[in-house]
């Protein structure tokens, strides 16, 4: 068993255990892509949703949530894509991916389901309850990928929510959706692909 | 001289392979080969080795109609490197 690549000291065996751990480390995936994308969809649909809502007085005012359906076929491909492309899957890259699936199944079931399940009352809460829950995969993500912008737009999406418990006006509790968006996905997005550039 | 030194882990590529493994879910042969700096003959004799001892699990398949291969680390081979670390330390205790 004598080989001379066998021959190294314990020092250098952890010297290399050490830069190996650190080269496969640090290195950035996600190029904020569609947190732009999903952000401002959000942005614009909740706001023509207010628009529908408050000034044409229409009664079907949630229909421009019809418009995403297109983009999550878009994001399917996109997301399967880039698994293609990717040389190494990292813990924290299937971690947050998770995360974010948790996230979607949870809006569909309390968005979807359990507002047909239950009677006109809930309807009244969907802000609040839309704002605690976006604030969740963002602050998590944050943590798990060390980014300080979506951290602080996960705690800001939860202080947004208590805000909304403020505002009587059903109508005006709409527009919080857009400025959620724009603190938790919108300037974290930007920041994520500058600094994706950067690297 | 390290007697209770893993023979199959106390190897540079070998040991550079598992570390690496041991920080990330997955990766490909490519990325690897990459990492380590290694050709693609030595690196290969290396992942089998380690394949064969249990270390490492390979998989092969087929990414756009090309062959590709992914590495990912055992259970057993996480113990095996648990292991040989804490023998890397006592090493370095006793010589203190």
């Amino acid at each position: 068993m004598e080989n001379p690549e066998n021959n190294f000291t314990p020092q250098e065996s952890l010297q290399l255990i050490e830069s190996m751990i650190n080269r496969a480390k640090d290195k950035y995936a996600e190029d904020g892509s569609m947190y732009l994308m999903w952000g401002w969809l959000v942005f614009i649909c909740s706001l023509l949703q207010f628009l529908l809502l408050h000034v044409f007085q229409y009664e079907y005012h949630y229909i421009v949530w019809l418009v995403t359906i297109p983009f999550f076929i878009y994001q399917y491909f996109y997301v399967s894509k880039k698994q293609r492309q990717q040389k190494v899957v990292t813990y924290t890259d299937s971690i947050v991916g998770y995360v974010w699936i948790t996230f979607a199944i949870v809006i569909i079931l309390l968005g979807f389901i359990v507002g047909l399940l239950t009677t006109g009352e809930y309807y009244t809460h969907i802000i609040h309850i839309l704002l605690a829950i976006y604030g969740m995969p963002v602050f998590l993500t944050g943590v798990i990928v060390r980014f300080k912008p979506l951290t602080i737009g996960g705690i800001a999406c939860w202080i947004l929510c208590i805000i909304s418990c403020f505002i009587t006006i059903y109508d005006y509790q709409f527009l919080l959706i857009p400025v959620a968006m724009l603190v938790a996905w919108i300037i974290p997005g930007y920041l994520l692909r500058a600094k994706y550039k950067q690297q | 001289m390290f007697k209770d030194l893993d023979p199959i882990l106390h190897s540079q590529l070998r040991l550079a392979v598992m570390s690496l493994l041991l920080s990330v879910k997955q990766a490909e042969f490519t990325f690897i080969k990459e990492k380590t700096n290694s050709t693609a003959g030595n690196l290969s004799v290396q992942v089998q080795k380690l394949k064969e001892a249990g270390y490492i699990e390979v998989i092969k398949e087929f990414k756009d109609n090309y062959p590709n291969t992914t590495c990912k680390i055992t259970s057993k081979g996480i113990k095996a490197f648990e292991e040989y670390v804490k023998a890397l330390q006592q090493y370095l205790q006793v010589k203190k």
